[in-house]
């Protein structure tokens, strides 16, 4: 029995070739895998998820849950549904979840032992002892469980698209069109959107309709996308597929662009469609649901409305005589195609009684001499690897009919996980058994078998009635149909068991494995609630989220729990209805295009001088500089710090934010929004400043200038320049529109350097002959403009290092130039450039702190022995009366201490824990004291030992004080001295020399 | 993602706009005058209820200008958009809106999809 090709245009007659696990095989153009695969008569596809069984093609679309397949000819893209992936020539598609291959699976005695791998198996078993579960169990099971295997050397060039609409149409199947033809020339924007390459849906799928307003499907189908393709407000989206339906009609749909096609590697090869739209009509239509019998899962078993859409929809007939079984009256359809075609089933099976089942079945099986089983039952199927005998009861009699094929029909369900997303209620429909979409919560509106109406006939005053709301057109409808109009179905979940054996299945989900035996199990042990039992199962969790099976469990559960169906209710639907690639979410946003990248006006002066670089926010500063191959960070580091303090360094700190703040209330604005009092400050005199929050907290620190009372100029660290500005907005727009202050960016309008050193004062002067660099002429906190070549320069005295130090602000159109122009000056006094963490080693050696490094979030000034820098005058600043609450005051809060090795050859890291115990026991049993934490860790070139900062409860009383703290890798800890933190020139000597 | 229509703008994806957290919660003129509760309660307690709430937001990628809106916390609808110097809207002209997208009740959360 093989499969045999049927006329179809939807194929192109164009052969090509495809390789399946190694194999070569014929195609047509226009097949997805499934249908090629089915063509070569290809049953046995892959191998489940949990217990490795074999496992075939089981759908036509994307409700697939079995046959999912990797593409090695696209990046090995993982767990692609066969049934929707269109092939091109020269393919390469493999298996998975098998090995060593897809006959002969190792994994497969995971079935034998399947007793054991019951509902809540991994919750039960994987229980103890410590460690066993990261060591040996997860890696166990995810190398045993699971489906393909990740891509590689992937580069996604997706792209994001945006649309305005007044209308989404989901769907181009019958309701879809029909609606579309309403739209046609109206003053309204269309988008209609398509999953398939083709529209027509049922039309195109299944037998259903002889003809509709006199044309056969077909040329309807044409007639109609011809006219809607020429009216200008209708666009159409082909291989698209909706997959989220958020709020305010906000949808996303994600377009294949390389549908059929090689993928072009310069060439998106999907688009993400984000649509926001006045109203939404769902018209995706619906799914058919299986039953659940004893092996439902073998390969051979496949869904009927899908064995349908094959012959119809990709011309391959994948078996002449398969056996029928249906619980509703659509399979008439199947039938009618198979004999149209000379084919003949081997029984139908019908679980209806023989008088509610249409006369029309009656007379064609009676007519065709075809087995018939009316009020009977599927028992089950056997056979190795392959649907061989198919077990019929009907009352107590059972027959046995070989057949490699057995197309399933358990009903219609409307497909309502796109209206559940969007908030909408669902309704259960007793006529159809099914849920139904019954109240909206936005602009939505459902047509067509997705409303839960399948009837043919009833389907034009639906769709006028629905769309009287917007003005449209009215469409008239004359349908002819193969099928009887009345939809009739009778209650069939899972059909009883002859008899019992361990390794034949009843699956309810067949993606996730689970079986009829594990809901039971599962409300057995007390999960009788829906969601709850979702998770324990894992039921309709897997990629296709069960929409085949998921009613069909409902239905099951409700019955155990002898409850109605609506009482026990859905599990919640969430976007994505169907797997959405990561690539597509990301879009351009990848590699160098995730995050821009901000760079100073020395930037390429830092490349050729061998920086290595930081990220600093979005800032790239310098972290060092490399002055020979192998030079390490350590040995540069140390070697910068060391000529600084002899000589003198520059620093690029064009990175530091910097604000603007103007207006007459200026004044009043800076003393409410830092610590600091700026009221008797003198103009051109800059000052150390805290910013708190309104919990006490610092939030960031920065140099105030003041150039006058009505302007003042603040700077901020590098990565919380947005933020600090954000906020300063924050309170003028909303706690204090009175006063009148403007804030402005003005950080890319300055290129800063910072030279610091004993050394820096002669270099300065050479490079600013005409300046008066003096102590009297030029003190420590003053700043000065200057006019500099064709430009002006702002020059300030101050220090990050605890030397000498100037702060130069130029333009940096100029900025390179006068860098260079230090470099060249400052060549003969051993002028450095040093990075980041030099600047880091030697503010540590100053006990100067950094924001985000002793401070985090929970630490104030207080804490930092920082109270000279707190307006105490001030009648109110942003968090000055919480720095008398109960907690800011407590005497046992971290407070900074400087740590001092006591074996000067110890190393104290950053982030190690400070504790009273020399040793820490080798297995810790009772919590150890803690005191505190290092946060800062540096060895100081400049001291020969190694330093740190520390936050240590009550730590300004402990001066003197002897401590430990702990060491990576070992039980010994490091014996320190509780220091003053300022390591260099407590007295500010070199500071202010 | 919801639209959000700024006062000043338009309306606006929801992208450009930071939430600012509960609305029409003053700073204290004198914070020295303030118990420790008082002011505990000023800076650490916000309301979260479900359903009207009054919180303010700031177009921060467009305009960057804050302002007020009323929303519906379990139907996520906007209410209302106002200026931050403009009134505070009454609480009865929202009392008879939507409660919630599937009827559930008032306190806690879960899956109300299915129509009784």
């Amino acid at each position: 029995m093989s499969a045999i090709n049927n006329n179809c245009e939807y194929i192109s007659k164009k052969q090509i070739k495809i390789t399946f696990d190694g194999k070569t095989y014929q195609a047509y153009e226009g097949d997805t895998i499934a249908s090629a695969l089915l063509r070569n008569n290809i049953r046995l596809v892959g191998r489940s998820f949990k217990y490795h069984r074999p496992r075939g093609i089981y759908t036509c679309g994307i409700e697939e849950p079995n046959a999912l397949v990797q593409i090695i000819s696209e990046h090995n893209e993982p767990n692609t549904r066969a049934t929707i992936k269109r092939v091109y020539d020269g393919m390469e598609i493999t298996s998975q979840n098998r090995w060593p291959s897809l006959r002969y699976d190792f994994g497969a005695i995971n079935n034998i032992l399947s007793p054991i791998f019951s509902a809540g198996f991994y919750y039960k078993t994987f229980m103890g002892p410590k460690g066993f579960w990261k060591n040996i169990y997860e890696p166990l099971i995810r190398r045993s469980a699971g489906l393909g295997k990740p891509p590689k050397n992937f580069r996604s060039k997706s792209t994001h698209q945006y649309h305005n609409t007044d209308v989404v149409i989901i769907g181009g199947g019958l309701s879809g069109l029909v609606a579309a033809k309403k739209f046609i020339n109206t003053k309204y924007k269309v988008l209609l959107i398509e999953q398939d390459s083709y529209l027509g849906g049922i039309l195109k799928n299944s037998n259903k309709v002889k003809t509709i307003n006199g044309l056969i499907p077909q040329e309807w189908i044409s007639e109609t996308e011809e006219q809607i393709f020429n009216s200008k407000n209708i666009t159409i989206l082909k291989n698209t597929l909706v997959t989220t339906y958020n709020f305010t009609n906000h949808l996303i749909a994600l377009e294949d662009k390389c549908a059929g096609k090689k993928i072009d590697l310069n060439k998106p090869e999907l688009t993400l469609h984000k649509i926001r739209t006045s109203n939404t009509i769902i018209a995706n239509g619906h799914i058919e649901r299986f039953i659940s019998f004893r092996n439902n899962d073998l390969p051979g078993v496949m869904l009927a409305s899908s064995f349908e859409k094959y012959i119809h929809r990709y011309g391959v007939v994948p078996e002449k005589e398969p056996v029928i079984f249906t619980n509703n009256s659509s399979s008439l359809s199947l039938l009618k195609t198979l004999i149209s075609l000379g084919c003949k089933p081997k029984a139908y099976v019908d679980s209806r009684k023989k008088d509610n089942i249409e006369t029309e079945i009656k007379k064609i099986l009676k007519e065709k001499d075809i087995l018939f089983f009316s009020d009977a039952e599927i028992e089950g199927c056997d056979g190795n690897k392959k649907v061989e005998t198919i077990t019929i009861r009907q009352g107590k009699t059972f027959s046995k009919i070989k057949s490699p094929m057995l197309c399933v029909s358990g009903g219609y369900n409307p497909d309502i996980h796109l209206f559940t997303q969007s908030k909408g209620l669902v309704k259960w429909d007793k006529n159809i058994l099914s849920f139904k979409p019954d109240t909206p919560f936005q602009k939505t509106i459902t047509l067509g078998s997705t409303s839960g109406n399948y009837n043919f006939k009833k389907l034009c005053d639906e769709i006028n009635e629905k769309l009287s709301i917007l003005k449209t057109k009215k469409v008239l409808l004359d349908i002819n149909l193969n099928v009887p109009n009345k939809f009739s179905i009778k209650e069939l979940w899972e059909t009883k068991k002859k008899r019992i054996s361990r390794w034949s299945k009843s699956f309810i989900d067949l993606h996730n494995d689970v079986t009829t035996k594990d809901l039971r199990q599962a409300i057995t042990e007390g999960f009788d609630r829906i969601e709850h039992l979702k998770r324990y199962t894992t039921n309709s969790m897997g990629t296709d989220q069960g929409k085949i099976s998921s009613i069909n469990s409902l239905a099951i559960v409700s019955k155990m729990l002898k409850k109605e169906i609506s009482e026990v209710g859905t599990t919640t639907y969430r976007p994505p209805y169907a797997p959405l690639s990561f690539a597509a979410i990301a879009g351009r946003s990848t590699y160098e295009f995730y995050d821009p990248e901000r760079k100073t006006s020395i930037h390429s002066w830092h490349l050729k001088n061998n920086a290595i670089f930081e990220d600093v926010g979005q800032w790239k500063r310098p972290w060092y500089f490399k002055t020979y191959e192998n030079e390490t960070m350590h040995q540069a580091v140390q070697r910068e710090s060391k000529m600084l303090r002899e000589n003198a360094g520059i620093l690029d700190g064009s990175t530091l934010g910097k604000i603007e703040i103007k207006g007459r209330d200026a004044l009043e604005f800076v003393n409410l929004m830092y610590t600091n009092a700026f009221s008797k400050m003198k103009p051109m005199t800059s000052r150390y400043a805290m910013m708190l929050g309104e919990d006490g907290m610092i939030k960031d620190d920065g140099i105030i200038c003041k150039i006058s009372d009505q302007h003042f100029i603040a700077t901020t660290t590098s990565s919380g320049a947005p933020k600090v500005l954000a906020d300063m907005e924050e309170y003028l727009q909303t706690e204090w529109p009175h006063l009148q202050v403007y804030l402005n960016s003005i950080t890319e309008q300055f290129s800063t350097f910072n030279i610091s050193g004993p050394k820096t004062r002669e270099i300065m002067m050479k490079v600013f002959p005409d300046i008066d660099f003096s102590n009297d002429a030029f003190p420590f906190m003053t700043f000065k403009n200057f006019d500099y070549k064709e430009t002006k320069i702002r020059i300030m005295r101050a220090s990050f290092t605890g030397e000498l130090g100037y702060e130069i602000y130029i333009t940096p159109k100029f900025g390179l130039d006068l860098w260079e122009e230090i470099f060249s000056c400052g060549k003969e006094f051993n002028l450095i450039p040093y990075g980041t963490e030099t600047m880091h080693l030697l503010r540590a050696e100053k006990g100067y702190i950094v924001i985000g490094q002793e401070t985090d979030g929970t630490v104030t000034p207080i804490d930092l022995n920082y109270n000279w820098m707190i307006g105490k005058n001030k009648k109110d600043f942003i968090g000055k009366r919480s720095l008398s609450r109960p907690d800011t005051s407590r005497e046992d809060r971290k407070q900074l201490v400087g740590l001092s090795p006591i074996n000067k050859k110890d190393i104290i890291e950053e982030g190690q824990h400070i504790v009273e115990l020399n040793e820490l026991p080798k297995k810790i049993t009772n919590p150890i004291k803690y005191l505190g934490h290092v946060s800062s860790g540096y060895h100081s070139p400049n001291l020969n030992h190694s330093i740190g900062l520390a936050m240590i409860r009550g730590g300004k009383n402990l001066l003197g004080q002897k401590f430990f703290v702990t060491a990576t890798g070992k039980t010994k800890n490091i014996p320190v001295e509780i220091v003053n933190p300022v390591f260099i020139d407590p007295e500010n000597k070199r500071l202010t020399s | 993602m919801i639209l959000i229509k700024c006062p000043y703008c338009g309306e606006r994806d929801q992208s450009e706009f930071t939430s600012g957290g509960e609305a029409h919660v003053v700073r204290p003129k004198n914070p020295d005058s303030l118990s420790d509760k008082d002011w505990g309660e000023y800076v650490f307690y916000r309301n979260n209820p479900k359903g009207i709430f009054y919180e303010r937001w700031v177009h921060s990628h467009g305009c960057k200008k804050w302002f007020n809106a009323v929303r519906n916390t379990s139907t996520d609808q906007i209410l209302k958009v106002y200026k931050v110097n403009e009134k505070r809207p009454d609480f009865s002209d929202f009392e008879n809106t939507l409660k919630s997208p599937s009827g559930e009740p008032s306190v806690g959360s879960g899956n109300f999809a299915v129509k009784k």
